[in-house]
């Protein structure tokens, strides 16, 4: 009678019956694992505890960009003010703590706010006055750009020059069982984001609206609050990051944030996450960043000069990306 | 003008068959489609789909919604890509891969989605395909308006400028400049998909002069229309659907012969008994005076256990007023009384908790309600994830419990999971997944717009008798359908509405769909007369 | 049939439907040119000399021929962040290359120029045949190019032949001139060619131009072979504007190039703007740098002013168009 021909549900595979976000997780997974047997046969060191620790340590600093880009992405908008908001923290937590320990927690309590401040208005432009959030983005990112040069005198103020907080390198250098700080705070953020996205209300009106958002404003969702809360979430760990960095540099430098614009945008879609929206998770990114450092680790091994890694680098973007990033045809 | 005078105005100056035009007979097949099929995902939206068209013809292709029609029209105009099947144009076998291969072949389309560019003018629309060219092979732009003026004239159309853009047009108008661009290109075969919805009357007219000229030029017309006394007034021969297949081919059919034939049972055998309300009922939700963009002074009250019909013609206002009672568009100014008290409600999520609860099922399953790669838990649960939540994070067990409960007593999902997306279920059980969700919300009062669009004959049933029971355990039920039976066959009171106003109110025996017809065209005529 | 008169209006109704954010772009040039005049005569009671104009204008080179090009892909619904790196490889190409007699000045620049082709070429493939997105596409391929170009400088360096620069980066004369009214007549023509149409009805809905019989794929890979080229270019007017190479000079004007495509009016969702809108806007990014100059602003406030007047553009650009587009009937849809 129905034309409709119900395809008989037990039949189908198991991989069948995934989510195209849990089999594209499945896949980034899959890559970081080869790239870890190549780089074992180039390099067997790799493995060593120290190599690992530089390796997740690399990771965690695209890990954090990567979870503002992550939920950016599921919402279907990019976030290029990553880049300056991650350098003006670096900045501004270094020159307000002055290398005073008294000092730290007014700089962390400013230097997160400017990341919330700056999230706060990509999220209200984008959802309230529908900027394309590539504008916006790159609008608010020369203002803070701007601001931060300004402020800082192009880092040549008297502070700007300090070693961050004692305190702050110490608790985020210093190891516990091996595993530097900055590692164990990355791995809260994962299963953090992960409960986020996974158990959480707001993950769930994430996706969503990453599918869909007039369906979903007819469920009930507040397409827009949920917009801006995604936009906060990426400038304040995008301040993270920044907080981050200066403990494993030894201070702000320009040009800091400059690499993490691209590498959280190629963790993230090597981790399967879609630009166009609703598909992916930050564990896919989490999977990103690995594949990124560790392909960067065994071109350093293979003492390849600077200018092929960018070559092989961007190579694999795109490979990886023909071989399960394609979008489905159209009719 | 009288709708008669114009017609014999138009047979006066136009042979009906002029020596020119080829005599149709067996042999003259212009076109003929046999066995095409094609599956969207696990829906299979046509599975042998045959047609035979020939020389001046206007054909019907007649069929419920979901029948199929559409995407054979697609096919032919190589819009959809067929996953089996034959076309031959003329006797020889053509691929129609895309629409250009399809243009080629004097096929040409006008589609139900409208595809003009909304922000390059009616000229450009017009004539994006043959745009006049100058010196060095340019375009010449300052004549484009001109030009197209001079197309828009040749088809009788005089009341459009060709300077402005889709996007300030009516969506009327739009319609007459999607189909004048499909006549410009002079097709051999033109396909008209529902290109008379959102038409009034005296365009329609229009359309049909027009149509009548092509054919009397040679060209076959192939026409879709829910109406049936357009099929009736302008079709040689009508092709049936059912379900993804043709049915057959007549040169003439009356309507319940039709309806036969397009649904495969007598017409009411399809119907539950109609729901009743207690008379002495309290009010759910009561509307005073309610104005809204489209919407024009609406009152009335709806009561527990009643299923209350919106009729009319397509049109009037009754998407703006659902719109408004669920706080999609803000309403100008009235009342809104939910389960006796006063309720603002100025976003969807105010209505879904206003009170005891206001839930809408949207006609466009896939563009307004589903989440169509996302679970069928999450689609079920997004309206009641605060309720379903300690803290911010679901209560996975409780929620769990919910749907499966649900998927159960609705039999969604044929042995899904329920965290499998819901893209993989057929058309019928994304519908019920879609009214699920509102169960579950425990919505008291629901806004039911045209939910059988695209539904086929069996799901249809089903969702009959889902509204039947809903209203049986005492919720009130705000119903539009394009499909004016099924307002007749369910409702017990009907508010046709016109121009934004309810013009007339129907209860008891009034209603049946001759009269709810009545009320909303007969009102049409004499206010046009 | 009631016959209802044609509702005309006067052509400015329709021009300002049509193209009021480029007449914004306009407006915004002229303000900030007169910004311009007005802080350099308060400095120095005199208005520019034709060398702070030309020399202007050579600055404003690269920026106009990279934007237009980026402004292309964006009128279809596309995006291309790889021109930096196509800027950097044919800048560096130049410097290391080019000897200054006329038959290596024209066939490098014909190579370089030929260079930017093929990227765009492989861009657009990738985008279409290959079904990605766009941003992913260039910013791999970005990330290839940038490490092509260091290969072949892997420090600021090379030489560009004095006479070159003395055709494209003469500051003094308004040859500049000459290039700024080149890309607007060869825009002008492109928009009078049917793939000038095809742009356009891309950006304005993909599926509906595919539905009107036009090759889509075909469109879609011109405009990025089309920014290919014109970055390329740009490539070229920075190597001859500096005297040399440097293989990372083409970085800062990845997000430069959106913010002229933005304050030239081009809408981001596609469909909509003009390449002469864009010009404008690279105009008002380099004019702007020197009002700052003059105003004494401190250098390092320059891009913060600079996204302000982005932001600010951009939400007067969405008031104009939301203004200028109501309909007769309002709420159609």
């Amino acid at each position: 009678m129905s034309a409709e021909v119900q395809a008989p549900a037990p039949q189908r595979s198991w991989l069948a019956r995934r989510s195209a976000t849990q089999r594209t997780l499945a896949y980034s997974f899959v890559v970081v694992a080869l790239l870890l047997a190549v780089g074992v046969i180039l390099k067997p060191g790799i493995l060593s505890g120290s190599s690992l620790r530089i390796i997740a340590e690399l990771a965690s600093f695209v890990g954090f960009v990567g979870v503002g880009q992550t939920l950016v992405f599921l919402l279907g908008g990019i976030d290029f003010s990553v880049v300056w908001v991650l350098n003006a923290a670096a900045i501004l937590v270094v020159a307000q703590a002055a290398g005073h320990n008294s000092n730290l927690p007014v700089a962390l309590v400013l230097t997160l706010g400017v990341g919330v401040v700056v999230g706060l208005a990509n999220g209200i432009g984008v959802a309230y006055f529908s900027i394309s959030p590539i504008v916006m983005t790159v609008g608010t990112n020369g203002i803070i750009q701007g601001l931060a040069l300004g402020l800082s005198k192009g880092l040549t103020c008297s502070s700007c020059g300090a070693h961050p907080a004692p305190a702050l390198t110490s608790a985020l250098q210093g190891r516990i069982g091996g595993v530097p700080g900055v590692v164990l705070v990355w791995v809260g953020v994962i299963l953090l984001i992960s409960l986020l996205l996974s158990a959480s209300t707001l993950g769930r009106r994430i996706y969503a609206t990453g599918v869909n958002p007039a369906a979903s404003y007819l469920a009930g969702v507040g397409v827009k609050p949920v917009t801006v809360s995604v936009y906060v979430i990426s400038g304040l760990f995008a301040a993270i990051a920044g907080i981050m960095l200066v403990t494993f540099g030894g201070g702000a430098s320009l040009g800091l944030g400059d690499p993490y614009l691209l590498e959280s945008i190629a963790a993230a879609v090597i981790g399967g996450v879609s630009v166009l929206g609703g598909r992916g998770h930050y564990l896919g990114t989490v999977a990103g960043c690995l594949a990124l450092i560790i392909l960067v680790t065994i071109l350093n091994a293979e003492q390849i000069p600077q200018y092929a890694r960018e070559i092989v680098y961007g190579g694999v973007i795109i490979f990886i990306v023909l071989l399960y990033g394609r979008e489905k045809r159209v009719t | 003008m009288s709708e008669d005078a114009v017609r014999s105005a138009v047979t006066d100056d136009v042979p009906q068959s002029g020596p020119e035009s080829p005599a149709p007979g067996p042999d003259s097949a212009l076109l003929e489609a046999a066995g095409i099929s094609k599956s969207f995902g696990a829906v299979q939206a046509l599975a042998d789909g045959s047609l035979e068209l020939r020389r001046a013809e206007v054909h019907a292709l007649v069929g419920e919604n979901g029948a199929g029609k559409s995407t054979l029209i697609k096919v032919l105009s190589g819009v959809t890509r067929a996953d089996g099947g034959e076309v031959r144009v003329d006797g020889r076998p053509v691929r129609l891969d895309s629409p250009s291969a399809a243009r080629r072949l004097g096929l040409g389309t006008v589609f139900q989605e409208l595809s003009l560019l909304p922000w390059m003018t009616v000229a450009e629309n017009l004539l994006i395909d043959q745009l006049p060219r100058g010196r060095a092979g340019l375009v010449r732009r300052r004549s484009l308006p001109s030009e197209a003026e001079k197309v828009l004239a040749h088809f009788g159309i005089e009341t459009i400028d060709p300077r402005e853009i889709p996007e300030r047009l009516s969506l009327a108008e739009r319609q007459v400049v999607e189909i004048v661009r499909a006549l410009h290109r002079r097709p051999r075969i033109l396909f008209l998909d529902e290109a008379t919805a959102s038409l009034p009357k005296h365009q329609v007219d229009w359309l049909f002069e027009t149509i009548d000229r092509e054919r009397s030029a040679g060209c076959c017309v192939v026409f879709t229309s829910h109406r049936w006394k357009e099929v009736e007034q302008i079709a040689d021969r009508i092709t049936v659907f059912r379900n993804g297949r043709k049915v057959a081919t007549r040169p003439s059919l009356n309507e319940s012969e039709a309806v036969t034939l397009m649904t495969g049972r007598r017409v009411g055998e399809i119907y539950p008994p109609r729901p009743r309300a207690q008379p002495d009922a309290p009010a759910l939700l009561e509307v005073e005076d309610l104005h809204a963009d489209g919407v024009d002074g609406v009152s009335f009250s709806l009561r527990r256990g009643e299923v209350l019909g919106i009729g009319g013609l397509a049109g009037q206002g009754q998407r703006e007023l659902f719109l408004s009672l669920y706080g999609v568009r803000r309403p100008g100014g009235g009342k809104i009384t939910v389960g006796g008290r006063e309720q603002r409600i100025r976003r969807p999520a105010d209505a879904i908790r206003a009170h005891i609860g206001i839930a809408l099922v949207p006609e466009d399953r896939k563009g307004e309600g589903l989440l169509l790669p996302l679970p069928i838990r999450d689609n079920l649960t997004l309206p009641i994830l605060r309720r379903l939540s300690t803290g911010g994070l679901v209560r996975r067990a409780d929620e769990r419990k919910l749907v499966e409960g649900l998927m159960d007593q609705l039999q969604i999902g044929g042995g899904r999971r329920p965290t499998e997306a819901v893209e993989t279920l057929s058309g019928g059980n994304q519908q019920k997944v879609l009214v699920g969700r509102w169960l579950l919300a425990e919505s008291e009062i629901l806004l039911f717009y045209d939910v059988t669009r695209g539904v086929d004959v069996a799901t249809k049933h089903d969702l009959y008798e889902l509204i039947a029971s809903l209203a049986a355990e005492g919720r009130g039920i705000l119903l539009y359908s394009s499909d004016t039976d099924e307002i007749a066959h369910l409702c017990e009171r009907v508010l046709v509405m016109r121009e934004g106003r309810v013009a007339r109110q129907l209860t008891g025996a009034e209603v049946d769909t001759e009269k709810i017809v009545a009320a909303s065209v007969m009102e049409e005529v004499a206010a046009n007369g | 049939m009631a016959s209802r008169a044609v509702d005309r209006r006067g052509w400015w109704n329709y021009f300002a439907a049509q193209q009021a954010t480029l007449l914004l772009a306009v407006i915004i040039l002229i303000v900030t040119v007169l910004a311009y005049l007005g802080f350099y005569a308060a400095q120095f009671h005199h208005l520019p000399n034709s060398f702070a104009w030309d020399s202007t204008i050579t600055n404003a080179l690269p920026l106009v021929f990279v934007g237009v090009g980026q402004g292309i892909v964006v009128l279809t619904r596309g995006l291309d962040l790889s021109v930096s790196g196509t800027m950097d490889l044919t800048n560096g190409l130049a410097a290391t290359h080019m000897h200054a007699s006329l038959a290596s000045m024209l066939g490098w620049t014909l190579i370089v120029l030929g260079v930017g082709a093929a990227i765009g070429l492989v861009n657009g493939l990738l985008v279409t045949v290959g079904r990605l997105q766009p941003i992913v596409v260039t910013i791999g391929t970005m990330s290839i190019l940038q490490g092509a170009a260091a290969a072949i400088l892997p420090e600021p360096g090379g030489s560009i032949p004095q006479a070159y620069t003395n055709v494209l980066g003469n500051t003094g004369s308004p040859v500049g001139l000459v290039f700024v009214a080149l890309i607007i007549i060869a825009w002008l023509v492109l928009r009078r060619r049917p793939l000038g149409f095809a742009l356009y009805a891309i950006g304005n809905d993909p599926q509906a131009a595919a539905a009107n019989g036009l090759n889509v794929a075909r469109a879609r890979i011109a405009a990025y072979v089309l920014s290919g080229i014109l970055a390329a270019a740009a490539g070229l007017f920075l190597a001859a504007g500096s005297s040399g190479g440097d293989a990372t000079g083409g970085d800062s004007y990845l997000l430069a190039s959106f913010a002229a495509v933005v304050l030239g009016g081009v809408s981001f969702r596609g469909g909509r703007g003009s390449m002469v809108g864009v010009v404008c806007g690279a105009g008002v990014l380099t004019v702007l740098v020197n009002v700052l100059f003059y105003a004494k602003v401190n250098s390092f406030y320059e891009s913060f002013y600079q996204g302000l007047f982005l932001v600010g553009a951009v939400l007067l650009g969405l008031g104009v168009t939301a203004f200028t587009s109501r309909g007769r009937r309002g709420g159609a849809r």
